[in-house]
């Protein structure tokens, strides 16, 4: 055996080398778009943490009792937060985890559940390594298999979310599978889950939002006043910050924006082509996208993506403020409002994207599909059919989590962003007629 | 005076360049990429300028497109390829032409830019992470059947009874062609075969809701007629050809420069 604790040890020295270097690659090609906010600092600095620094996140937190993983957005961190750990979702972009995880899973699935399930085998990332059970979401086929994989590494709680939620029994599933994880998570901390602390959490999670509602304002205006990749990343760090203090950085952020709003001070040309991203999660560091979109001279005006707007943007609605009230808010709120493809009826995901369409001045739509990703490429054609109506360019590019496909994801995002520049430019010119 | 206006079309097998004035081709060249792209386009300028009896101060802007675009030095600027082929073809597409599709086939990717009928383009789908249904198979395939690429699409038209040709990769497609060999299969109906293998990839990655209105070719794979019945055939309608279909792209960026520098 000796042997073989021989090379993994040679082989972890070797991935982090390579995984800090593409992290760094990363961080410093985001850094280097202009109008980098000061502000944004704390979470790029999160994400250096986790990803380069490799850091112990328990440093100075002393407050949590645990780290507990959660994947997908279906989990309720106000749950968490109730049984004093923090939540830490491992939903991942990492291309060199991917590349360990892709000797574990079928060579179709998606590139996220491979790398999940590479860091799960190579125990590098203590933010992975330092959760003490994982709360899996069974969603995409991709995710329900990977549950079921990463247990001969970890300690999962799979959790079972219906695929329909229209009836109110449909919930009532849901409501049974967090009515599960209460006394789960209780063992797990020690801490008792009580009525006044889901409150607390309602709290913690609710104003992480209120700010990201206030931000949303900002991000909305044209000229833009921040660029989308910077927000990816503000987004993306929410996956590893306690909330607490994600909001302190993100009213920090606010009032950085509010005052380049009051000075005019924009991020880039006016006319700039105002993107959407939607699609599969855009997670760290695979941020080839949003990065191509913005270095072709496009802003990302909006993301309808899981690893961006769409977990804060609903707030948990509490009707009645005893626990089992708050259990059924949850129950609500983790389900009802999500725009995940995984659910049978998903029309609401296209009403919010031309919500989003409207209210971001939208003028073109990048549709991100991973490889492997099926309910997310099933919902392209309905997206096409739609937003052709509307007359908003919309394109399909389908990307895998490593570095080999960029130029043939750049020529498309270049011919896209000209396409609306060309398409506006006509119209400027018929006005003028 | 009148200027001229460069487009140089740096692709990933041939080196294009048209010279345009007042809005109309004067002068095309090809030459071999290599790999020093940048000296052939500054060859293949000096070249056309001499042809032409002109010194390279009357080119009044260059315009570079192709995988090469970003690093040619004598461009004054570059363009995708999507943008340049479409502006293309407003010089290029036969009168009767009313805009609709354009199928590129270059040497190591096709697309496909669907048009509104100022020729603005509205979309397009690109294939590039795969040579099937690119000129490199159409190369690859004439090599194995001794023959060459001007010859593949004439021979193909005296077929009677086209292959079947199933792989969907250039390299098992290539296995499939020697095995037909090896049965005696006439190469004529092998080529025949190939060409309808080739539309149909081709036509997969179409939109489904934008397969109404014309249908141009363009791009190096325009020139082979083989491969230009074959998507008649497919389609069941007309397919037109480009003029000028291998410099369709250089055309266009040429156009685009003469817009940048005031024709």
């Amino acid at each position: 055996m000796a042997g073989r604790i021989h090379t993994n040890e040679r082989q972890r020295e070797l991935f982090i080398k390579k995984s800090t270097r593409v992290a760094r690659s990363y961080l410093n090609r985001a850094k280097a778009l202009p109008g980098l906010p000061d502000a944004t600092n704390p979470f790029f600095d999160a994400l250096e943490d986790v990803y380069i620094e490799l850091k112990d996140l328990s440093e100075g937190e002393s407050k949590y009792k645990k780290s507990i993983g959660t994947l997908c957005v279906m989990v309720p961190s106000e749950l968490i937060y109730a049984a004093k750990a923090r939540p830490v979702r491992l939903c991942s972009g990492s291309y060199t985890a991917y590349s360990i995880g892709d000797d574990y899973i079928p060579r179709d699935a998606c590139p996220l559940v491979k790398a999940v399930m590479g860091f799960g085998q190579i125990q590098a990332l203590p933010a992975f390594d330092q959760c003490s059970l994982i709360v899996a979401p069974v969603t995409c086929d991709c995710k329900k298999k990977l549950a079921g994989a990463l247990e001969t590494v970890k300690n999962i709680v799979p959790v079972h979310v219906p695929p329909l939620k229209r009836e109110d029994a449909d919930i009532e599933i849901f409501l049974r599978e967090l009515y599960r994880l209460v006394p789960i998570l209780e063992e797990e901390t020690g801490e008792k889950i009580t009525a006044r602390s889901l409150a607390e959490g309602i709290c913690i999670v609710g104003k992480a939002q209120y700010e990201m509602s206030r931000f949303l304002k900002y991000r909305k205006h044209d000229p833009a006043l921040v660029q989308g990749t910077h927000v990816m990343a503000v987004m993306n760090a929410y996956s590893y910050m306690p909330a607490e203090r994600w909001t302190t950085c993100m009213h920090r952020l606010n009032l950085e924006m509010e005052s380049r709003l009051q000075k005019q001070q924009f991020v880039g040309k006016a006319k700039q082509p105002r993107i959407l991203v939607t699609g599969s999660p855009i997670a760290f560091p695979n941020i080839k996208i949003p990065l191509l979109i913005e270095e072709m001279g496009g802003i990302l005006a909006a993301d309808e993506t899981c690893m961006g707007e769409r977990g804060l943007y609903d707030p948990v609605s509490v009707i009645d403020p005893g626990f089992d009230g708050m259990m059924r808010a949850f129950a609500s709120r983790y389900t009802k409002p999500c725009t995940c493809p995984v659910f049978v009826d998903n029309s609401q995901r296209i009403y919010r994207i031309k919500q989003m369409v409207r209210e971001h001045k939208v003028q073109g739509i990048v549709y991100h599909v991973l490889r492997g990703c099926l309910v997310y490429d099933y919902e392209y054609q309905i997206m096409e059919e739609e937003f052709g109506k509307m007359d908003i360019p919309i394109i399909r590019v389908e990307s895998d989590y490593n570095e080999e496909d960029v130029e043939q994801l750049r020529i498309r995002i270049e011919a896209f962003i000209e396409l609306i520049k060309l398409k506006e430019y006509a119209k400027h010119k018929k006005g003028r007629r | 005076m009148v200027k001229y206006y460069l487009g140089l079309d740096g692709g990933s097998t041939y080196l294009k360049a048209a010279l345009l004035r007042k809005g109309a081709v004067t002068s095309t060249m090809v030459c071999s990429t290599g790999i020093d792209n940048n000296t052939a386009a500054k060859k293949i300028v000096e070249e056309l300028c001499k042809q032409n009896q002109i010194s390279p101060s009357d080119i009044g802007y260059i315009m570079a497109t192709g995988y090469s675009r970003k690093i040619l030095d004598v461009a004054d600027d570059d363009i995708s390829e999507i943008t340049a082929h479409a502006y293309g073809v407003r010089v290029t597409a036969p009168t009767e032409y009313r805009p609709g599709m354009v199928i590129d086939i270059g040497g190591q990717d096709s697309k496909i830019i669907y048009l509104d009928a100022n020729y603005n383009v509205k979309n397009f789908t690109m294939n590039d992470k795969c040579a099937a249904g690119t000129g490199k198979f159409m190369e690859v395939i004439a090599q194995i059947l001794e023959t060459t690429i001007d010859q593949v699409g004439p021979l193909s038209l005296e077929s009677n009874a086209p292959c079947d040709i199933n792989s969907t990769c250039v390299v098992f497609a290539q296995s499939e062609v020697i095995s037909l060999v090896a049965r005696k299969f006439d190469r004529r109906d092998i080529l025949a075969g190939m060409h309808l293998s080739m539309a149909k990839r081709i036509i997969k990655m179409m939109k489904k809701s934008e397969k109404g209105g014309d249908i141009l070719m363009t791009g190096g794979g325009a020139l082979n007629i083989g491969i230009h019945k074959a998507f008649e055939e497919e389609m069941m309608k007309d397919v037109y050809i480009a003029q000028y279909p291998q410099f369709n792209g250089a055309i266009g960026a040429a156009l685009i420069a003469s817009e940048r520098g005031g024709v």
